[in-house]
């Protein structure tokens, strides 16, 4: 049987924010099994989000959480993993948060390989502030700030963090709960700075503009959206997390692990030169 | 010789016909006179297959009679209820007792104990059958596969028809594709070496009548306006209550699938397992 993980909830604060039909909890429920998975202790294990839908989510968490500024959560988690090299630091951010705002963050983040687990909620959408495009909306959707369809083209997250140098590159869908746990399971076990995007679903905005209907239609479609993809699901080859996998491509989104390598990791770097007599 | 009748039975997808053809292929290769014929219709449904071999010195019909069975090789536990009525007093029915829900049975998943006949090999012993069940499908997935519970099957069978080892090694190689023929022929002599089932595994009892609570916190459910789990569960288990909170209708129906849980954005439904006392 899966675990029942509420026990990682601060449940007086519940039930969340967050809008009927909104797939940020199927994420944060997968990632809360893949820490119950690893038995990581809830005070060894902290928990920063910067602002956002997604970021709203640490405060639902019942570990060590950091509520910060907008698109710096990576950074506060930087300096948190730094004084505490022993706190699991897992970063809960947006597409907005993460790839906007705090875009110079998430690079040099990847840049410095610092051993944390950032996990960014793909929704095509800035959700919390009214349906505005964000920088993983494809061309051609619909948002409030493009109701002519989205002229520019979107980033791809993923392949933004390898190309600055992060060493465990993922992608996944709240679709695929199980497969999205096993990733994150392994991302955490990374030693290093390990990204996971996962597309989630706005019906309130993202849904609703583009007229994809409410949260199960929603979440259903994202087998459909990702074309190659669904196409697994649907024949029951999960996107698995072992890399060998054939991974899809469609929208230039690829999912899966898509890369890990081995890199000196910042914090025991820095650590080292103090122990060898610098001036602490 | 006396003609020997013989009805290999399974469900579509089991090789009833493979085990059924290298049967045939032994008798043919020993100069026999085999007459075969198979009903197969519904196979690709997950449907009953039968296949009749008869052979002798000369045969002139295909098909046996009720009562007249000497021997019925069956892949399914409930296709073995089917034909048993095939053999004549003190005929040997071997059956492997792996289980496959027919397809009108699984309307009900979780009562599945009542749906499907339950395997009481005693009662078939009462009538005066040689009942010999047999665990060929688990035996077939230790080798690697599980697809070779025909081939290991008919290796159980194998010494109480007139073959040697080595005719039916010959029928092995001549009936199967080059490039599985070494991995049937371990099965084979595995099946040969298979002891019968001493009982019918009792835990597999208690596995049909797994009972699930599923159990919904209304003040954390979104409800309508979210309706995932209510969508998702393939049994219908969840609806909506006049609060527009979900709710487990009928929870009985309920196969422990736990989709309503790991898609449930709200943490509202938690599925757990009755733990049965006593």
């Amino acid at each position: 049987m899966i675990p029942d993980v509420r026990g990682y909830l601060r449940e007086a604060r519940m039930p969340h924010i967050l809008c009927p039909g909104c797939g940020h909890g199927i994420v944060l429920g997968a990632l809360l099994r893949a820490v119950h998975t690893l038995g990581i202790p809830q005070d060894r294990l902290a928990v920063v989000a910067g602002i956002g839908c997604s970021s709203r989510l640490a405060g639902y968490v019942d570990a060590c959480t950091l509520h910060t500024t907008h698109g710096r959560a990576l950074a506060f988690a930087t300096g948190l993993k730094l004084a505490r090299p022993e706190l699991v630091v897992i970063v809960l951010t947006g597409d907005g948060d993460g790839l906007s705002i705090g875009g110079n963050h998430l690079i040099h983040a990847a840049r410095r390989n610092v051993d944390l687990t950032c996990i960014l909620f793909n929704n095509a959408v800035y959700g919390m502030t009214g349906g505005q495009v964000a920088p993983t909306t494809q061309p051609g959707w619909l948002a409030s700030t493009a109701p002519y369809g989205h002229p520019e083209p979107a980033f791809d997250g993923c392949a933004l963090v390898q190309g600055a140098g992060g060493t465990f590159v993922a992608r996944s869908m709240a679709y695929d709960p199980l497969g999205l746990q096993s990733i994150l399971t392994e991302a955490l076990q990374h030693r290093g700075f390990s990204y996971v995007e996962v597309l989630t679903d706005c019906p309130v905005y993202f849904g609703r503009y583009n007229r994809l209907g409410e949260g199960p239609e929603l979440l259903w479609s994202q087998k459909a959206r990702f074309g190659e993809v669904g196409q697994m699901l649907q024949a029951k080859r999960f996107v698995t997390p072992d890399g060998t996998a054939p991974a899809g491509r469609v929208e230039g989104l690829r999912f899966g692990i898509l890369h890990r390598s081995e890199r000196p990791e910042f914090t025991r770097v820095c650590w080292s030169q103090v122990k060898q007599g610098g001036n602490p | 010789m006396q003609t020997r009748n013989v009805l290999v039975v399974g469900v579509g997808g089991q090789g009833v016909l493979l085990a059924s053809n290298v049967l045939a292929a032994a008798c043919l290769a020993r100069g026999y006179d085999v007459k075969k014929s198979e009903v197969k219709g519904m196979a690709q449904r997950g449907g009953a297959v039968v296949s009749f071999v008869r052979y002798g010195q000369q045969v002139h019909s295909p098909l046996v009679e009720r009562g007249r069975a000497d021997l019925v090789l069956s892949l399914e536990w409930a296709e073995a209820l089917r034909w048993a009525a095939y053999l004549r007093p003190g005929g040997v029915l071997a059956v492997d007792l792996v289980r496959i829900l027919p397809p009108a049975a699984q309307l009900d998943h979780r009562t599945w104990q009542a749906s499907y006949p339950a395997v009481e090999v005693e009662r078939l012993r009462q009538a005066g059958w040689d009942v010999r069940p047999y665990e060929a499908s688990r035996r077939a997935a230790e080798l690697g596969d599980g697809r070779m519970a025909n081939v290991v099957l008919l290796g159980a069978v194998s010494r109480e028809l007139e073959f040697a080892a080595e005719e039916w090694e010959r029928a092995l190689r001549e009936v199967l594709p080059q490039k599985v023929v070494e991995a049937n022929l371990r099965a084979f002599h595995a099946g040969r070496q298979l002891p019968q089932a001493a009982v019918f595994p009792a835990e597999a009892r208690r596995a049909a009548a797994r009972a699930f609570r599923v159990e919904v916190t209304p003040s954390w459910c979104k409800g309508r306006g979210c309706g995932i789990c209510v969508r998702v569960c393939p049994e219908e288990v969840l609806v909506f209550g006049p609060d527009d909170r979900v709710r487990a209708a009928s929870p009985d129906r309920c196969t422990g699938c736990q989709l309503c849980q790991l898609l449930c954005p709200d943490f509202a439904v938690v599925v757990r397992e009755e733990v049965a006392v006593g």
